[in-house]
């Protein structure tokens, strides 16, 4: 091909958790999250790839969809790029089908209607180790053969067949012939009239058929005599009672096993594998459970056995640091702002990098396992009471990252009110920004030396789940009295279990750790130093507390302070939770400034556990500290989670609804905690 | 025409009904339109061979070649029979 050529734009499709992600990361060189579960991928992303004869073709990895029928938002955009009418992207001009070859019978199904949108087709025979090691006998002559097209054999996640595909992009794509499958007789009738009608008005129209089936789906695109034909016949099939969209999926399958059969390929064996093995204990209804809860109490134990060593590094960095500053810089404005605003700022978030990185290190265990399908199965039954299925689990528990990802993940729930059921709650999920907040409150309620780590971890456990428990609560409260009808039924596929890969764990670790880093050297930077600004000024003092309460912040917090007294709170806290509305971890960078502490952890801790009120009282009594640990469950204190919600509800109404019930819930929350607390005798 | 309807005579078990471990046909799915086509396209067609693996609350079945989850409440509308003959 031409140098001067235009691109070439060849979408990227299959059904999913079929490998596309994979492949396409091996093509690129890009670096798209995988995993091993069905809806990794919710939105379209392009890369560049490279023939053999280095021409550069753009290469579009869609989601995994299971027809050209799409029911869910992720398999929207699939579809449209498919048929030229995504904004943005251009018509494909050719097609790369990945297909499992360990499931072809279903995988091909999805290639049979793909094959009909009248573009070239390459497909790429996927996993071919796991169908080797089920006993399946592939024959991808055989295949291409009867179905018209190119099967090139490729292990994606080992970089096989890599060199073949590229090869076979590079040369001229076959376009597939006619359908091949038979369509039953009256349905046949039907097609081939409209058809012929609508060629009759475009005779440049090349899939007529396909055109005339989508027109009988219901499609209203279309010249008028086809669509009024199409009218006819679908009237027609409903007086008799004929389910033509059935017949058709019947008959596409019957072509698919007679094909796969006549080449010899069977669909492998049942029974006697790791999975097998695996699903026995943890589907069980009562040690699936236990395995359940039993990972989620090791997680939180890593949090803080392991991720202690790490934090004392980091702890004693920022101390040499801040020590280094003041040694070196003289008493002034700009050593106040190196070591009272950035380190205390910066360091006092950056040092829970690690604490982050264990539950991502955790989750990608889970993700890559093909665990969290399972995990969503076996919370089905409790999803279901609340009015969702176990599918809006996985979006859930995504939440625990980070509610970005989470609320993107619900492109895959097909129900539109279970979509925006699981939207609302999803922030209620405890996400790695309420780590600080978590641990630091947890310290200063209790002394860290008489707490064992079991012990630590079950409190943090313990604010997971009722973060949860209230999501799972207010979805029952949303979906069935808000929005109204019923939860829709569980069909999930349950992919076969794979050694997680260290790459692809390792991989999503780095992109969090960058992504933190980043954010605590520009966002929380920038506040921190508005807030040493604000809390330094005007200087009314010398001694540290009445400066504080006199500066711009100082006195925004005595303003807040009423309305914050009944959950008690003082106004260092107020400070703490406005400078916090962007983004929850920005609490403890602001409370490390309100107290001087430089970046250290214990510092903060050790300030906190003094602070008294005017009349001598402390401030941070284990009721109050839970107070505050309930608000931080509770409220949504996150402006990018408002963003996504925006963008994927497509108005204001749902995000501003979600900012009101969670800051109204955080509020009355901690106002009952103290309040039973105080009635019950506790301080 | 032969339509699903026809099936219904033969079928006598919903999916929740069969033993774990057992191979069955699917003779008639007897859901909502829209979830009856979702179930075709995931390979619970008419015809279909499906062994259920895991019974209970939830199911466990393996079709065309997958495991796929299944509320039981789904389950319960695929009417099956079973390949062997026995009841």
């Amino acid at each position: 091909m031409s140098q001067d050529s235009p691109k070439r734009w060849i979408a990227v499709v299959g059904n999913p958790n079929a490998g596309k992600s994979t492949l396409f990361n091996a093509l690129t060189g890009l670096r798209q999250r995988v995993g091993n579960y069905p809806g990794v991928t919710v939105e379209k992303h392009t890369g560049t790839a490279f023939t053999l004869h280095g021409e550069a073709v753009e290469l579009i990895d869609l989601p995994g969809m299971y027809s050209m029928a799409a029911r869910s938002p992720d398999e929207e955009i699939a579809v449209k790029v498919l048929l030229g009418e995504s904004a943005g992207l251009p018509k494909p001009d050719a097609v790369l089908c990945v297909v499992d070859a360990s499931n072809l019978e279903r995988n091909l199904f999805l290639v049979t209607q793909v094959m009909e949108l009248g573009l070239p087709v390459l497909v790429a025979l996927n996993m071919v180790d796991v169908a080797e090691a089920r006993g399946i006998r592939l024959h991808p002559d055989q295949l291409s053969e009867k179905l018209g097209v190119s099967f090139i054999p490729t292990q994606a996640h080992r970089g096989k067949g890599l060199v073949e595909l590229r090869a076979a992009l590079g040369q001229r794509l076959l376009k597939p012939g006619p359908r091949q499958w038979t369509m039953p007789p009256p349905l046949a009738v039907a097609v081939g009239q409209i058809a012929s009608a609508w060629r009759q008005s475009e005779p440049s129209e090349l899939r007529a058929e396909g055109k005339a089936l989508e027109l009988l789906a219901g499609s209203d695109v279309g010249p008028d005599g086809a669509r009024k034909l199409a009218t006819a016949w679908r009237e027609r099939f409903r007086k008799e009672a004929y389910d033509w969209s059935a017949s058709v999926v019947h008959a596409r399958y019957e072509y698919v096993r007679k094909m796969l059969g006549e080449a010899g390929i069977g669909s492998g064996k049942l029974g006697g594998t790791w999975t097998d093995w695996i699903d026995a204990v943890v589907l069980h209804p009562v040690a699936g459970w236990a395995v359940l809860v039993g990972m989620m109490l090791i997680l939180f134990m890593s949090i803080f056995s392991i991720a202690a060593y790490p934090m004392g590094w980091i702890d004693g960095a920022f101390t040499w640091l801040g020590g280094t500053i003041q040694n070196a810089l003289p008493a002034g404005m700009l050593r106040d702002l190196l070591i009272d605003g950035i380190l205390a700022g910066v360091g006092g978030v950056v040092i829970f990098l690690p604490q982050i990185l264990i539950l991502f290190f955790f989750l990608g265990l889970l993700e890559d396992s093909g665990y969290l399908a399972r995990a969503a199965f076996l919370l089905d039954r409790v999803m279901h009471r609340v009015g969702l299925s176990g599918k809006s689990f996985i979006p859930l528990l995504s939440s625990y990252a980070c509610a970005i990802p989470g609320i993107m993940a619900t492109r895959t729930v097909e129900d539109p009110k279970d979509r925006l059921t699981t939207i609302l709650v999803a922030p209620l999920m405890s996400c790695s920004a309420r780590i600080p907040v978590y641990t630091t409150l947890l310290a200063a309620a209790v002394p860290v030396a008489l707490v064992p780590v079991w012990g630590k971890a079950t409190a943090m456990l313990g604010l997971y789940v009722l973060g949860t428990g209230t999501a799972f609560i207010l979805a029952w409260l949303f979906r069935k009295k808000l929005l109204g009808g019923g939860s829709p039924p569980l069909i999930l596929e349950l992919p076969p279990y794979r050694m997680p890969s260290f790459q692809t764990v390792s991989l999503r670790m780095w992109e969090r750790a960058i992504l933190f880093l980043r954010r605590a050297g520009t966002v929380i930077l920038a506040l921190s130093i508005v807030l040493w600004f604000l809390s330094s000024f005007p200087n009314t003092s010398d001694d540290p507390t009445d400066k504080l309460a006199g500066s711009f912040a100082g006195q925004m917090g005595h303003g807040l302070e009423p309305i914050l007294r009944p959950l008690g709170f003082d106004w260092r806290i107020g400070i703490g939770l406005v400078a916090s509305l962007a983004a929850r971890e920005v609490f403890v960078s602001t409370m490390s400034i309100v107290y001087h502490v430089g970046g250290e952890e214990e510092g903060l801790v050790t300030a906190m556990r003094s602070a008294t009120w005017p009349d001598g009282a402390l401030i941070y009594t284990p009721l109050t500290c839970l107070a505050l640990l309930v608000f931080y469950v509770y409220a949504l204190q996150c402006l990018s989670t408002v963003a996504v919600a925006k963008r994927e509800t497509g108005g204001w109404k749902w995000p501003i609804f979600m900012l009101l019930y969670m800051t109204g819930l955080a509020y009355l929350a901690a106002w009952l905690v103290q309040g039973v607390g105080r009635a019950l005798g506790f301080s | 025409m032969e339509t699903s309807q026809n099936h219904l005579g033969a079928a006598s078990l919903d999916l929740t009904q069969v033993s774990s471990g057992d191979e069955v046909r699917v003779r008639h799915l007897a859901c909502s339109p829209t979830t009856c086509q979702r179930l075709r396209e995931m390979g619970f067609c008419e015809n279909a061979l499906v062994t259920k693996i895991r019974g209970g609350a939830d199911l466990v079945c393996w079709v065309c070649g997958t495991r796929v989850a299944l509320s039981a409440r789904l389950a319960k509308q695929i009417l099956v029979e079973h390949v062997d003959g026995k009841s």
